[in-house]
């Protein structure tokens, strides 16, 4: 799996361009399960389990990233853009991105330090004021490689560091990407129904569409969510705990999970001896938002990756956590399947 | 893109050696082999890289800086976590995120903390967190950190050299790697030329943090002339066409108070009559550069500045045009060789 999040992670796909995240995805479940694409770009996998099951369970894992949309041209060349999902102008500033079809090299600039007024040295600039440089000498040189419209993304490469971590870009959502893959092509013991959902960062509007279509009756947000367990930050603040497990959520700023689903996560868990965690505080929104309300409701349950410095360039998960993620959704997806 | 093959893959070579202000060995290795291909090479005693040829009437001193930006290590908190503050003038605003290399008794990556989106109040987003509030994630616990990072470690930022159109490039440390990317050309440009002057070069350590560097090589040297070659800033979104220069618009002729304006001009005319691109900068009072230091060393020097355009300066992406290296370095062989070429 930890292969499969590299190749993931390093694939561009913001909202609206998941294209070459579900060839990837596509060319990995394609001889266990069978699949359809839906008028939004959502990728369905229907996987045959041993047994039908009485519940119908679907999985979710969204496969757009953050990132930027080309919006105009300067004159001089430089390339303006409007965010792509919610990411801090803070994280974005001296940064390395590719633009376009063609992928090219660019880097969103900045005024130097020695030409701001020292009383202003750390106010960052109005997001409006953001540019990319791709070293064009003027409008048309730019427009030679660059549509309005095109995508940008963070490049940033898959690193392995510390104490079994890993560093990439995207990692949201990729790593429930990769959990999903690895459980189509596993061996299931039901009938398993799975989503891998478009534009979940600019308003879970591809779960809306998926669950509609697959109709399940249990539901299993596969995702990443912050892990503010860094310096200086204590107790519940830190939302969850890199290396403690999945973080099981039970509400956030979307979605009042149903505890029913919560406490069962953890009687699994307890059981099977697999870590998990709860997610300490009412924050982000994911997939479960849209799904909980399809059709006539679903019930939802939210398992999350922790994962440090979300929605950045620089991405931080600890691999474990992944794999014990995994274990617990499989295994919570067979007690919903026969509940 | 051929003609600018060999700038580009020296500038390249220097790029990715590590030298922060005062741990500048890693840069003065790469730096010292490839200037003993034209010269005797010395260390001196803060360690910058030295280097004298030639006899004449005339001497002639070359400089360029050879430390980046960078952090240092001031403590690993309880958690693991490596407290830093800076080594030269790092720019805060690009630090949340950062992905770095810790220099410590192996080098290990790290990323800088940040604060997701979903934690922080919208209004903390317009300001830059200062140092007590960011920390360097390293993956480890303390007792493992420990092993391997001590306070006074320095840290570079990681980043590739990357090919933007045309001939420009982004990387960290050009800020000042292009200034000797400029002066090694310019020796292979005067290689086979006969000289009738002293040629001495110092790529010096310390500039981001104050200049010693430059103050006592230059002290050493005792040259009569000195050209520091550095960057400055070229234009962008923000920042004024009309003030400040553009990139690939050739060499920045350095004219204020404290330069010594026979150079500058006979710099800027050699450029017209020989036709390289060059464009004039001028300062109201000090340069902020070596030239700072090295006109007042010894009993005196006779200093000029040429500058490369970079934008983004002091953060992991600068910009700059590998022409206008090129013509930075044609400019001082020409000034050379007429100030100390054999007809001189």
């Amino acid at each position: 799996m930890l292969e499969m999040i590299k190749e993931l992670c390093t694939l561009p796909g913001i909202s609206g361009r998941e294209n070459a995240v579900r060839d990837y995805i596509i060319d990995k479940i394609k001889d266990y399960a069978e699949y359809s694409i839906d008028p939004l770009g959502n990728l369905l996998v229907f996987k045959k389990g041993k047994n039908s099951a009485k519940n119908k369970v679907m999985l979710d894992a969204h496969m757009d990233e953050v990132g930027l949309i080309i919006t105009a041209i300067t004159s001089e060349g430089f390339l303006r853009f409007a965010k792509v999902g919610g990411i801090d102008s803070r994280v974005m500033l001296g940064r390395p991105v590719r633009v376009g079809e063609k992928a090219i090299n660019g880097v969103i600039g900045i005024k130097p330090v020695h030409l701001v007024e020292k009383s202003q040295e750390a106010d960052i600039p109005k997001a409006d004021d953001l540019y990319i440089d791709i070293g064009a000498k003027s409008k048309e040189e730019a427009a030679e490689y660059v549509r309005l419209g095109d995508a940008a993304w963070f490049d940033s490469d898959f690193v392995e560091f510390g104490d079994g971590f890993i560093k990439a870009k995207a990692l949201d959502d990729r790593a429930g990407c990769a959990i999903l893959i690895e459980l189509i092509r596993s061996e299931l013991e039901y009938d398993t129904w799975f989503s891998f959902s478009v534009q979940e960062e600019i308003g879970t509007r591809g779960a809306q569409t998926s669950a509609f279509t697959i109709a399940p009756d249990y539901a299993i947000v596969v995702e990443t969510t912050t892990a503010a367990d860094i310096s200086g930050v204590k107790d519940e603040q830190r939302v969850c705990i890199c290396g403690e497990g999945g973080a099981v959520s039970f509400m956030d700023r979307r979605t009042v999970y149903s505890r029913e689903l919560f406490d069962k996560a953890f009687e699994v868990a307890k059981e099977k001896n697999i870590l998990c965690q709860p997610k300490t505080l009412v924050a982000g929104g994911n997939d479960a938002g849209a799904i909980h309300k399809s059709r006539g409701g679903v019930k939802t349950l939210t398992v999350s990756v922790p994962c440090r410095y979300l929605h950045s360039p620089g991405c931080v998960i600890k691999y474990a956590d992944a794999v014990e993620s995994m274990k617990l959704i499989g295994a919570l997806a067979e007690e919903f399947a026969k509940w | 893109m051929n003609k600018f093959a060999e700038v580009s893959v020296l500038l390249e070579k220097l790029c990715s050696a590590k030298g922060v202000s005062g741990a500048e060995n890693g840069a003065a290795d790469v730096a010292a082999e490839l200037l003993g291909r034209y010269m005797p090479v010395k260390i001196d005693t803060l360690g910058s890289v030295t280097g004298t040829t030639g006899e004449g009437d005339v001497h002639i001193l070359l400089d360029a800086h050879l430390d980046q930006i960078g952090l240092i290590v001031t403590a690993v908190d309880e958690t693991g976590f490596l407290k830093v503050a800076k080594c030269g003038g790092a720019d805060i605003r690009v630090l949340a995120a950062a992905e770095v290399t810790v220099h410590g008794k192996k080098d290990v990556f790290g990323v800088i903390t940040s604060t997701p989106p979903h934690l922080s109040k919208p209004e903390d987003s317009s300001k830059a967190k200062g140092f007590d509030e960011i920390a360097v994630d390293i993956g480890m616990k303390r007792e493992d950190a420990i092993k391997i990072v001590s306070p006074g470690d320095r840290i570079t930022f990681n980043g590739g050299f990357s090919k933007l159109l045309g001939n420009r490039v982004a990387s960290p440390s050009i800020d000042d790697r292009a200034g000797v990317a400029a002066i090694l050309r310019c020796l292979e440009m005067l290689e086979g030329k006969e000289l009738n002057c002293r040629l001495s070069v110092m790529f010096s350590v310390q500039e981001e943090t104050g200049g010693s560097g430059a103050q006592t090589g230059a002290f050493s040297a005792a040259a009569d002339e000195a050209i520091a070659v550095d960057v400055s800033f070229a234009a962008a979104p923000g920042i004024s066409g009309e003030k400040y220069a553009s990139l690939g618009g050739g060499t920045m002729t350095g004219y204020a108070p404290s330069l010594d304006y026979e150079m500058s001009r006979r710099l800027s005319d050699i450029a017209e009559k020989k036709n390289i691109p060059a464009q004039p900068e001028v300062m109201g009072g000090k340069t902020g550069t070596n030239c700072d230091e090295i006109q007042i060393s010894g009993r005196g020097v006779k200093t000029a500045l040429l500058s490369i355009p970079l934008r983004n300066m002091h953060t992991a992406v600068e910009v700059c045009d590998l022409e206008d290296i090129e013509n930075t370095a044609k400019l001082m062989a020409e000034y050379i060789l007429e100030r100390g070429g054999a007809n001189a």
